[in-house]
């Protein structure tokens, strides 16, 4: 429920990025969200596409997201990706106890394409 | 919508391709074609989203540094009991700790009126439909806190969140401790839910264990899944109504108090 603030949050950076480069149009946006960040992939989609609307500076922008493999450590210091979010059982050791690997929690807005 | 986010269920290479489909249909994606015969410019950012959140909670911690006192972010469901746990936790530490409490709910004084009638200074803040707390509402709510009476001299701050266990775990508010809460008429799979409220989290409260033989609540199911999700998560099992494990909750509250606190 909070995708839409976080998506105004996007959109003020992509302002302020826009008067800093002297341009004029958000072609392309790349972000990378967090495996852990807590965020529904829809909703964000969905909120990025309400607000490319209202903006005439963010009209027909691209979103381009990426969502990297959740990656897990295990008390015998294994670290393993996994394709789904649970952490499921160390490969190594076989323990259940696995922790996040830090990092995976962020939204990043990594790179944007303008004109 | 909300409740997804901590399932781990969710396909995201399913959802990649709605992106797609919106922009084929959508008229702007012509403009976006023609757009391409100007001379466009290429920006590497690699700033988080929670940038701006983020300063301001460090901000915040600054603030309490400076202070002298110790900040809480309460997290849980609606209704598992954390306004109830601050109104016994202020009387059992009446005279000993100079408690604040910041009060987080998306309408309704209903609860800073309960806090406030055990005489402690409280604001509350009143999110008009968000389902968290930022450093910024903290920030601007602490500033009130402080010119209520008896708020300069703030040991302990509690900021009670928005009942929710998704969102608010998203959000540094520039708490020291995050303690997350489940009561037992919740069941015990919350943690398993809502990894992130109890990743995020130093300490988990399981409340309401007065209620523990009217209902299938095994303390050590959800206790093992939450240590699985956080090994380093320190655990208890309270009932605020009746007293049962308040001794733990106490001791904790002072020990981070002096450790915490100190600064002046």
């Amino acid at each position: 429920m909070h995708e839409l603030s976080l998506v105004q949050n996007l959109f003020a950076q992509l302002e302020e990025l826009l008067r800093q480069n002297n341009a004029e149009k958000i072609l392309t946006v790349k972000v990378e969200i967090g495996p852990f960040a807590g965020v529904v992939i829809d909703s964000f989609e969905f909120a990025f596409a309400v607000m490319r609307d209202y903006e005439s500076w963010a009209n027909g922008a691209k979103l381009i997201l990426t969502t990297p493999k959740p990656r897990y450590q295990c008390l015998c210091g294994h670290i393993q990706e996994r394709d789904k979010l649970e952490p499921g059982v160390c490969e190594l050791c076989g323990d259940d106890f696995l922790t996040p690997v830090s990092g995976g929690n962020d939204i990043v807005l990594q790179q944007v394409e303008m004109e | 919508m909300c409740d997804v986010c901590g399932c781990g269920s969710h396909d995201h290479d399913h959802s990649h391709s709605h992106p797609h489909d919106q922009n084929h249909d959508h008229t702007h994606d012509h403009n976006h074609d023609h757009d391409h015969n100007h001379k466009s410019k290429t920006v590497d950012v690699e700033t988080s989203l929670f940038a701006t959140n983020n300063a301001l909670a460090d901000t915040n911690r600054e603030d309490f540094r400076e202070d002298g006192l110790v900040a809480i972010n309460l997290i849980s469901s609606p209704g598992s009991g954390k306004t109830t746990l601050l109104e016994h936790t202020i009387d059992a530490l009446k005279g000993e700790i100079n408690i604040g409490v910041i009060e987080g709910d998306i309408e309704t004084e209903r609860d800073a009126e309960r806090i406030r009638a055990k005489g402690v200074p409280t604001i509350q803040l009143t999110t008009g439909g968000a389902c968290h707390l930022d450093a910024a509402m903290v920030h601007k709510g602490y500033r009130r806190l402080c010119k209520e009476k008896g708020g300069g001299d703030i040991q302990l701050l509690f900021i009670e969140n928005v009942g929710n266990l998704v969102c608010p775990a998203s959000f540094d508010i520039g708490e020291d401790e995050r303690v997350v809460l489940v009561s037992v008429p919740e069941g015990p799979d919350k943690p398993a839910k809502y990894p992130k409220a109890f990743s995020s989290s130093q300490t988990f409260v399981i409340t309401k264990c007065d209620l523990l033989p009217y209902f299938d609540f095994k303390c050590e199911d959800a206790l093992h899944d939450a240590k699985k999700i956080n090994p380093h998560l320190r655990t208890m099992e309270l009932c605020s109504t009746t007293g049962e494990g308040m001794d733990a909750w106490l001791s904790y509250l002072r020990e981070l108090v002096k450790k915490f606190a100190v600064a002046e």
